[in-house]
């Protein structure tokens, strides 16, 4: 059978099963290795990809049910390698160690900060609680988002 | 030669950007789980479900014949043993399986899921033998040998004591410690501590691509010890170690897993035996089993001090689960002298340390290996010390931390007033401690400061600077780029300060040990260290060989020359200069191109002779010490431990990179949380672990973590290039015996084991949980020693 | 090699998805937001041979709040009930079970009917809060619906034929308050070693008909009735009702698990009624 998925704007097959795991589609078919399967049972948050907005745990959505959704990756979050502001400031806070966690802790913080535009602390902290970080100790993620809150408003990144 | 040879160390010092976060922010990074290629078959590997047996039968003939399997490899294509001190350990159980999870045969296939299927038709029979699973009963009377061969194993290193399930004993022996415990004046404080293992849930699981061309294995792993990879891959597959070749993509996450061997050898045997690329990496629960963990170890400590609080004598037994092989466990021995035997200076000690064969998965090394229970035990113990002769905690840790001249353990002699300070450096940082000791919402407040010492792990490295016409220079070494962001600052912000060029124009090589010389790995603090002692010989060998050219391009002396800003100009303002560009062209035109090499091993500082046995460091080259201090409120009815506040005084000798080191400690401080609170690896009884991922495995989530405040002590005594210390492990080290002294205090009752999960901890206050009950540890001290035939 | 790949069939409407599970017969199984289904591989247990995906049914996503009740389709995810409950104070026990449970991403796929269906979940949040607010649950069939107490529907859920489907769970609003309490090991993101679920209406102070709920103790959660009747009528004494609670307990046999022992479950408990009721009187 052939999943048809719009992955970054573009529209992709792929010969596989529908319940072929996302993350699975994702790095062995298209190549996008941006997501990582980490703990493959949503507690990791490595996995998190964009469906229609929301950040979506790829590694439990089976192929099948992503199809006719707009799928987008931490590789269609910064097309021509331009950094989003919540990268911006990741970078700028020198917040990146090993760097396996973060395409999924892009995927929240984008999120969080066009939910809200003045998150407090705390209530980003409670937006992480499903992404795990083992390098970091998440201190710096959280001084970045900060200073990244206000500037995702409005649409696209 | 001043110009040349030395180098402004502040021109080293800012808080350089790492090139890699922007791939790593955009999910372009390749790692070594993301490389894939076109015809690349996908491998597994079969592993023991018992953790004791004899193979009775291994048939994988029907495996072999089902569609898409193309090659099967077992014990007979793997002849060799390898290990750390004593050659223990084959790729393949081989007769016997020592643990869960040992691997049986690996296959490659085209796709995962035929690979798993020939897994699955594998033919195998084991007939079950009594296991050892803890330590209690691997040193019981008549215990079950986990290896009954142990004699016949080829000894790597000389002066270990071992027998049956011990698999190495060191010992440190200092002074008369009967008399110490003899005299009248003494009082004698006895304490036993247990921790449990603790997993590096490093993201990226282990993994390799494996390829075999022109009779020679290339393999791309995620390791932190390319070398290591390189040499003892070889040794298990009968090859030269010439004939493999290994390369280390971005690694993501290692923490120490990544400091052995781990399934290199199964995918390079799998690409020669099926002429494919080959590609393992381990599954998360693979991972869990398999893990190198912090080996789980039991501590009896007794110490005679006077009611002054001086420490007369102490002695300890320290176990230390190795699980099936000997592993790093055999050289993590070693630390026990240096770590429960650092902080304080001590009368007369003896310490023994032994690794034990218990039928369980392999242990390994983990930031600060050996360090952060050693140091949690010494801490509770001196706080229990503390309480015994009626003195305050800090003044006693204030009368007797190592001091300049202090010897240690293995009768080494510390130099410079470094704990003191710094134990000065924390009251101001803290400010006067609060005495509450109940809280507003009923919780009850906790807070303890605590010493600790660690050290750099020096050894071997090797570097070449290649100085480009284009006036960039390109740093070829075997260091891995773990995560820490060594790789990406320390070492070209050295290279570009001895060359007087910006660190964005140093490239580095990534690793790859056809093209770098030996290094020890990358761990154990020693990256800017000791590939940062080589770096700045080789990049000091280009700077003198650039200076001799633009000197006779500028008619000038070479000692009149400022090498800075990318030029090279006669001192004294309006000097006539050249870029460094010019010169370099000039050079590569007239003499070739200009390239250094440098090398690095450790100095090996002197111990006294006589103390230590067994050790493979006798002595620290470059000590590194700590002082932390924490504040938790711990709820009453749940037990649940909150850390309110973390404070760190670090010695780093010199801060290259201020904002690279904080990164480090705030993870390592979370990452020893973790450790203290936590993180929990349970045994069952068949010798199964059963934390199999993320959902039993907790580790510190964003909501449970504080800031922690630093401040970075400059300044102590190191033989580190431009004075520097290794900053990134260390500050794991007494997060353990921080939280541990805090909850104690909190909850008025001693802790003997961590993980202080909120169960444990509501179990201490219910008087449902005790110290441990050690008794396979003797309680003469002499009586634990393997006995010399 | 036959291949063993499972089939997904995406039902449009309701009706399709229950000739397809007629169709599909005892291999067949429904497939909500697959966070249990798809954790198969890592429990060790095989995956089914044919889904059908409920996630395009309009009527099973469906939250409808009135003055009267409030009717939760099946496929409604732990983030659209937190979010359509928030306004509703009787139903704070759901609303914050709902908004609490795992993490972010979880709750905006993990549903309501999965969560009630996973019978070895023993730590679902959904279900204590659910037995103290007495609600329904429906089942349809091809031929027909029927209606059960959740109570009822936890005995039952192991034995529902392959062709009848959770659709609906409805709840009676009343003039009660309602509080969730519950105990994960960290701060946040791994699942309660222990909850209390609690509602009740409140006369002049004291707890009327209060009706409580624990859950992650036992492998399935159940009503504390024991403890229900010695608080009936009584004033909001917080320390009165944890003395009583801890009378109580022994009502209880704790799990043993990885993550915690059977008596530490046990032990928090009145702790936990102290919470629930502390929050229910502010």
């Amino acid at each position: 059978m052939t999943l048809r998925l719009t992955i970054n704007g573009r529209e992709s097959l792929a010969p596989d099963d529908p319940m072929t795991p996302l993350v699975d589609l994702l790095r062995e078919r298209f190549h996008l290795t941006g997501a990582k399967p980490v703990c493959r049972e949503g507690f990791c948050g490595a996995c998190l990809v964009m469906i229609d907005g929301e950040p979506t745990l790829s590694c439990l959505t089976p192929g099948g049910l992503a199809e006719g959704r707009d799928i987008r990756t931490i590789e269609g979050l910064s097309p021509a390698g331009r950094l989003n502001p919540v990268q911006n400031a990741l970078e700028a806070h020198d917040a990146v160690q090993c760097g396996m966690c973060f395409p999924g802790m892009v995927m929240t913080l984008t999120h969080a900060l066009r939910r809200n535009a003045a998150p407090s602390r705390e209530e980003l902290r409670h937006a992480l609680t499903g992404n795990t970080c083992r390098c970091t100790g998440y201190e710096r993620i959280l001084d970045a988002a900060l200073s990244a809150a206000g500037a995702l408003q409005g649409g696209e990144p | 030669m001043s110009e040349i040879s030395t180098v402004d160390p502040s021109a080293a010092v800012m808080d350089l950007k790492r090139r890699d976060a922007r791939d790593k922010l955009t999910g372009r990074t390749r790692y070594t789980m993301d490389r894939a290629g076109a015809g690349m078959l996908h491998a597994a590997v079969l592993r023991s479900p018992l953790a004791a047996g004899r193979i009775r039968r291994l048939d994988t003939s029907r495996a072999a014949a089902l569609t898409g399997v193309h090659a099967i490899v077992t014990a007979d294509d793997a002849p060799g043993l390898v290990g750390i001190g004593i050659a223990d350990h084959p790729l393949f159980a081989r007769d016997v399986v020592r643990y869960i999870g040992e691997p049986l045969a690996a296959v490659a296939a085209e796709r995962p899921e035929d690979a798993a299927a020939a897994l699955a038709a594998i033919e195998i029979e084991i007939e079950p033998l009594p296991a050892v699973i803890t330590m209690a009963d691997a040193l019981a009377e008549g215990a079950q040998l986990v290896h009954p061969g142990w004699q016949d194993y080829e000894v790597l290193f000389e002066g270990g004591r071992r027998e049956g399930n011990v698999a190495w004993e060191a010992t440190a022996i200092r002074g008369d410690v009967d008399a110490a415990f003899a005299r009248p004046d003494a009082v004698i404080v006895e304490n036993t501590f247990r921790v449990g293992r603790q997993n590096h849930l490093a993201f990226e699981p282990r993994a390799v691509v494996a390829h075999y061309e022109d009779g020679r294995f290339h393999i791309e792993t995620s390791t932190q010890v390319p070398w290591t990879v390189r040499n003892a891959t070889a040794r298990v597959l009968g090859v030269p170690a010439s004939e493999v070749r290994v390369t280390v993509p971005p690694v993501g996450g290692g923490f120490g897993l990544k400091f052995d061997m781990a399934i290199e050898p199964f995918a390079a045997l799998l690409a020669r035996a099926s002429g494919r690329t080959v590609r393992l990496v381990n599954s998360r629960e693979e991972e869990m089993l398999t893990c190198l963990c912090r080996e789980n170890a039991e501590i009896r400590i007794r110490s005679a001090v006077t009611r002054a609080g001086e420490i007369l004598g102490r002695e300890a037994v320290v176990l230390m689960d190795c699980g099936a092989y000997g592993g790093e466990q055999i050289f993590l021995t070693t630390m026990t002298a240096h770590t429960l035997g650092g902080n304080y200076r001590v009368g007369a000690s003896r310490l023994v340390s032994r690794a034990i064969y218990t039928h369980t998965a392999p242990n390994g090394a983990f930031r600060a290996c050996n360090g952060v229970y050693n140091t949690f035990a010494l801490e509770r113990h001196t706080d229990e010390i503390a309480q015994a002769i009626g003195m305050d905690p800090l003044a006693f840790r204030y009368r007797n931390v190592l001091g300049d001249g202090d010897l240690g353990a293995t009768g080494q002699r510390y130099e410079g007033e470094v704990l003191r300070p710094m134990l000065e450096r924390m009251d101001t940082l803290r400010g006067i401690p609060t005495a509450a000791t109940r809280m507003a919402d009923g919780r009850l407040y906790g807070r303890a400061t605590t010493v600790g010492t660690w050290f750099v792990f020096t050894g071997p490295s090797a570097a070449t600077v290649n100085m480009n016409a284009d006036g960039s220079a390109t740093l070829v070494t075997s260091g891995v780029e773990i995560g820490s962001g060594s790789m990406m600052t320390g070492l070209p912000q050295i290279v570009a300060a001895t060359l007087g060029i910006r660190p964005e124009d140093v490239v580095v090589r990534q690793a790859d040990t056809d093209a770098a010389g030996f290094d020890v790995g990358v761990g154990g603090g020693r990256t800017t260290v000791s590939l940062g002692a080589a770096s700045l010989a080789a990049a000091g060998e280009v700077r003198g060989k650039l200076l001799r050219v633009a000197a006779d391009m500028l008619d000038a002396d070479p000692e009149h020359l400022t090498i800075r800003e990318g030029r090279i100009e006669v001192a004294g303002s309006n000097g006539p200069g050249l870029s460094i560009a010019e010169v370099a062209s000039r050079a590569q035109t007239l003499l070739g191109p200009i390239a250094g090499t440098g090398g690095f091993t450790s100095k090996g500082t002197p111990a006294m002779s006589g103390c230590a046995a067994g050790h493979f460091i006798d002595a620290l080259d470059i000590p590194v010490f700590a002082v932390h201090d924490c504040e938790v409120a711990v709820d009453p009815d749940t037990g649940h431990v909150e850390m309110l506040a973390y404070r760190v005084v670090q010695d780093v000798g010199r801060a290259l990179n201020p904002r690279a080191i904080l990164g480090q400690i705030q993870g390592g401080v979370v990452q020893g949380m973790g450790y203290a609170l936590q993180e929990e690896v349970t045994i069952g009884s068949e010798g199964n672990i059963l934390q199999t991922g993320f959902e039993t495995y907790r580790v510190p989530l964003a909501p449970d973590v504080v800031p922690v405040e630093v401040s970075l002590y400059e300044g102590a005594p190191s033989l580190g290039p431009l004075g520097i210390k290794g900053a990134g492990e260390v500050p794991i080290l007494n997060v353990g015996a921080s939280v541990a002294c805090a909850v104690a205090n909190a909850i008025g009752r001693p802790v003997h084991e961590l993980p202080l999960t909120p169960p444990h901890v509501a179990a201490l206050m219910l008087g449902r949980r005790s110290a441990p009950v050690l008794p396979h540890i003797a309680g003469r001290w002499t009586d634990n020693l393997v006995k010399k035939a | 090699m036959i291949d063993t790949h499972p089939s997904l069939y995406i039902a449009p409407t309701l009706g399709d998805a229950l000739s397809a599970l007629g169709e599909r017969g005892a291999e067949g199984a429904a497939f909500a937001g697959g966070t249990w289904i798809m954790r198969a591989p890592i429990r060790h247990q095989p995956l089914g041979r044919a889904y059908v995906a409920l996630g395009k049914i309009e009527e099973l996503q469906r939250v409808d709040v009135t003055p009267a009740h409030v009717e939760i389709g099946a496929c409604a995810t732990h983030a659209t009930i937190a979010a359509a409950l928030a306004p509703c104070s009787d139903l704070a026990v759901l609303a914050e079970a709902a908004g609490r449970s795992a993490n972010p991403a979880v709750r905006s796929a993990a549903t309501i009917g999965g969560n009630l269906m996973a019978a070895d979940f023993a730590a679902a949040d959904l279900v204590p809060a659910l037995l103290c607010l007495e609600a329904s649950v429906e089942i349809v069939a091809r031929d027909g619906v029927e209606r059960m107490t959740i109570s009822d529907f936890l005995l039952k859920r192991q034995y529902l034929a392959c062709d009848r489907l959770l659709s609906r769970i409805r709840i009676e609003r009343a003039d009660r308050r309602s509080a969730h309490t519950r105990l994960p090991l960290r701060k946040a993101g791994d699942y309660p070693v222990a909850i209390v679920s609690l509602s009740a209406r409140i006369e002049a102070g004291r707890l009327m008909e209060p009706r409580i709920a624990v859950g992650s103790v036992e492998p399935v959660a159940r009503r504390w009735t024991p403890l229900e009747a010695a608080l009936e009528g009584a004033p909001i004494d917080i320390a009165a009702a944890r003395h009583a609670a801890e009378a109580y307990a022994a009502y209880f046999q704790g799990r043993e698990g990885i993550e915690a022992p059977g008596w530490y479950r046990i032990s928090v408990l009145p702790a936990l009624i102290g919470r629930a009721l502390q929050s229910l009187s502010s």
